[in-house]
């Protein structure tokens, strides 16, 4: 725990001539943050997911020192994107390229131009459900990221993909990303948040994510997660949508060895719509911990959102989904689904779907499932002269199809399925 | 082809065969009918190799091989198929490309050139119509959403594509209304020539009014008690199984 207090001294050091109010809240966020430390397992909603690692490693906050020489070939590039790329937390303009009617600043000037956003009250208010301890420290310390606008009445035909790359690095580092994505009324865009690690040695991201949708806007959001096996990847995201938007996120996690992810979703405004898809395929010992609060705060808005899981070996997985639907809101039309595949005796998986509904005008339904391979489908295909490798494939793929089904760009659906065909390989072993 | 000598088999330790012979040469059409619990399905299984289904003692060859401890894709391969009783739903999973692993996996098998996707196209809409089946079926996802009729006339698809030598019909007709069924008992009547064999199971005469089968054979608590000619089918069908009891 000591080495977070020693990176944060020498961070206001090193950034003095930071804005006072930004310096003041890093401060705060800092306080916050020692005041709990890392959760526990006698918290709640963190029961299942052990931070001893973190607790324990010695993460140095990356430096100038970990800008490297950008790879000839960067990894997880998709054809047709627009790219930004950082680097060990470092971005790197020279290597990314924009489209028209798009801006794109660093976390603090974000920070200046729209206070409003980081203002800890505003946060506390808007999202006083995601809070937590990586938040803060986030907040305290963040270094890296990037704030994306998209302009009003703008049409992006192309997704813009950011990859967050760790690699190469001397000894473990930590980074703690701020990214904003913010999409005008009526505009449209694909954004592609991709973190990919590719190094022997550990690591760790603490990532926060603001997405904010504006009136009439439609955002397709993909979120990949292929980090290093020996990687800690935490992150907090935040969906804001304004009025008639729609939101479609597919979230593919294969990396890390302990992940966290909290996910924040809210209707702030009548009549939009959200779709959330996440796919977690696990093997070895990695710890996948997903936590999602849908907060139904307006009238005739919809929510979908699908979960599933493959774990192997000694692999564990944490489904933790609730939908609050508020007192007042009319139209709710809310459905929540887990399902996961288990493939060892070792792999564990612990599913808590929930709902908390305090209005009487709603439709919702959630549901969860844990099992094995089907044995009657398994000897349905073998019956048929398909190996048993091949057998347990089809099934596999089958299982996951439906979550790729929100992705509308052709060279993300290609990528996706590729990343998870070599994963399934990967635990079928 | 099937050669079968008193075979005693069960499931999970359980004797549910007691002493079966059974020979199909090719071109036969073999009906075995019974009541519930009297070893049908599990003779059919035992055939092409579910887990847990075990032999105790006695012998199974088909074409000279023996299939004790042959994987089911292995008895497969060799041409051995069953449409199932209850076709299993595999979700996700397109019927065309399972369909076409499938075909692919036995031209591997005998060293042949895998069917490549145009040419599998043209293959497959020749036999749907032969089972009277609507494109559509094709892009689903392995009897997902199909009804009991359709999930049985997709079972005769999958026959007429993979071509297998032995066929084994379990309780085909069941679930079937009669048009269903005419089509289904037409598709396996215009496949069968002097090199395939079938084995029929079935509890009613009524498939068999469609088949013409070669031969009729009662089983009763795992074994064959009776065997005969259609006529044997139609006195159970008056008669019921008791007489047959000893």
């Amino acid at each position: 725990m000591k080495y977070f207090r020693d990176e944060f001294d020498s961070f206001l050091d090193l950034n003095k001539d930071e804005n006072d109010t930004l310096i003041k809240l890093r401060k705060k966020s800092f306080e916050n943050f020692m005041k709990t430390g890392l959760p526990t397992s006698k918290w709640e909603d963190w029961q299942f997911t052990n931070f001893s690692s973190l607790n324990a490693g010695n993460f140095r906050l990356s430096s100038a020192n970990d800008v490297i020489k950008p790879p000839g070939i960067v990894p997880g590039q998709i054809p047709h994107s627009h790219f930004l790329l950082i680097i060990n937390g470092h971005y790197q303009p020279g290597l990314s390229k924009l489209p028209k009617n798009v801006t794109i600043s660093s976390g603090a000037d974000h920070y200046f131009s729209h206070p409003e956003f980081y203002s800890h009250k505003n946060m506390e208010s808007k999202w006083s459900k995601g809070l937590n301890p990586f938040y803060s420290l986030n907040t305290s310390m963040m270094n890296s990221g990037i704030c994306v606008q998209v302009e009003e009445n703008t049409v992006l035909s192309n997704p813009i993909q950011i990859i967050y790359l760790t690699t190469a690095i001397q000894n473990e580092i930590m980074n703690h990303p701020r990214f904003v994505f913010e999409l005008g009324n009526n505009s449209k865009a694909t954004f592609v948040e991709h973190y990919i690690g590719s190094t022997p040695i550990g690591y760790f991201n603490n990532c926060v994510t603001l997405v904010e949708l504006g009136q009439n806007s439609f955002m397709d959001h993909i979120r990949i997660q292929e980090e290093t096996s020996g990687s800690h990847h935490v992150a907090n995201s935040f969906y804001g949508l304004s009025q008639g938007s729609t939101l479609n996120v597919n979230n593919t996690s294969i990396g890390s060895s302990l992940y966290r992810h909290n996910i924040n979703l809210k209707f702030c405004d009548a009549n939009s719509s959200a779709n959330y898809n996440a796919l977690s395929l696990v093997d070895n010992e990695q710890h996948h911990d997903q936590r999602i609060i849908v907060e139904h705060s307006s009238d005739s808005c919809q929510s979908n959102q699908l979960f599933k899981y493959i774990l192997s070996d000694e692999s564990s997985g944490v489904f933790n989904g609730k939908v609050i639907v508020e007192e007042h809101t009319r139209q709710t039309d809310a459905n929540q689904s887990n399902k996961n595949l288990v493939l060892s005796p070792s792999a564990l998986m612990n599913a808590n779907p929930q709902l908390e509904i305090y209005a009487e005008d709603v439709k919702c339904s959630h549901g969860s499932t844990t099992g094995q391979i089907d044995p009657e489908a398994l000897f349905y295909l073998k019956s048929r002269g398909l190996s048993h490798k091949k057998s347990m494939e089809l099934i596999m793929n089958g299982f996951i199809s439906d979550i790729s089904e929100l992705v509308n760009d052709k060279h993300i659906s290609e990528y996706l399925n590729k990343i998870a065909s070599q994963q399934l390989q990967k635990i079928m072993k | 082809m099937l050669e079968i000598k008193n075979l005693h088999a069960g499931v999970k330790g359980k004797a549910i065969l007691n002493g079966l012979n059974l020979k199909v040469n090719p071109g036969e059409l073999h009906a075995i009918m019974g009541r519930n619990g009297s070893g049908k399905s599990t003779l059919a299984n035992i055939i092409t190799g579910r887990d847990d289904y075990d032999i105790i003692s006695g012998k199974i060859e088909f074409n000279g091989i023996d299939l004790n401890e042959m994987a089911p894709e292995d008895r497969a391969l060799e041409g051995i198929f069953m449409s199932f009783q209850y076709p299993v739903v595999i979700p996700g999973v397109n019927n065309t490309y399972f369909l076409r692993a499938a075909l692919n996996a036995q031209l591997k098998h005998f060293g042949k050139k895998e069917i490549n996707a145009a040419d599998f196209m043209r293959l497959i809409r020749e036999k749907l119509k032969l089972v009277n089946m609507d494109e559509k079926y094709l892009s689903r996802a392995v009897n997902d959403g199909f009804s009991g009729g359709e999930k049985k006339r997709n079972e005769i698809l999958q026959m007429l594509t993979l071509e297998p030598k032995l066929s084994i019909l379990d309780e085909t007709d069941s679930g079937l209304d009669i048009d269903a069924l005419k089509i289904v008992a037409k598709g396996v009547n215009d496949f069968r020539d002097s090199t395939r064999s079938f084995i029929a199971i079935t509890h009613y005469q009524r498939l068999l009014e469609y088949m013409e089968p070669d031969f009729i054979h009662i089983l009763i608590d795992g074994k064959i008690v009776k065997s005969g000619d259609i006529s044997l089918a139609q006195e159970v069908e008056k008669k019921g199984y008791s007489w047959l009891e000893s």
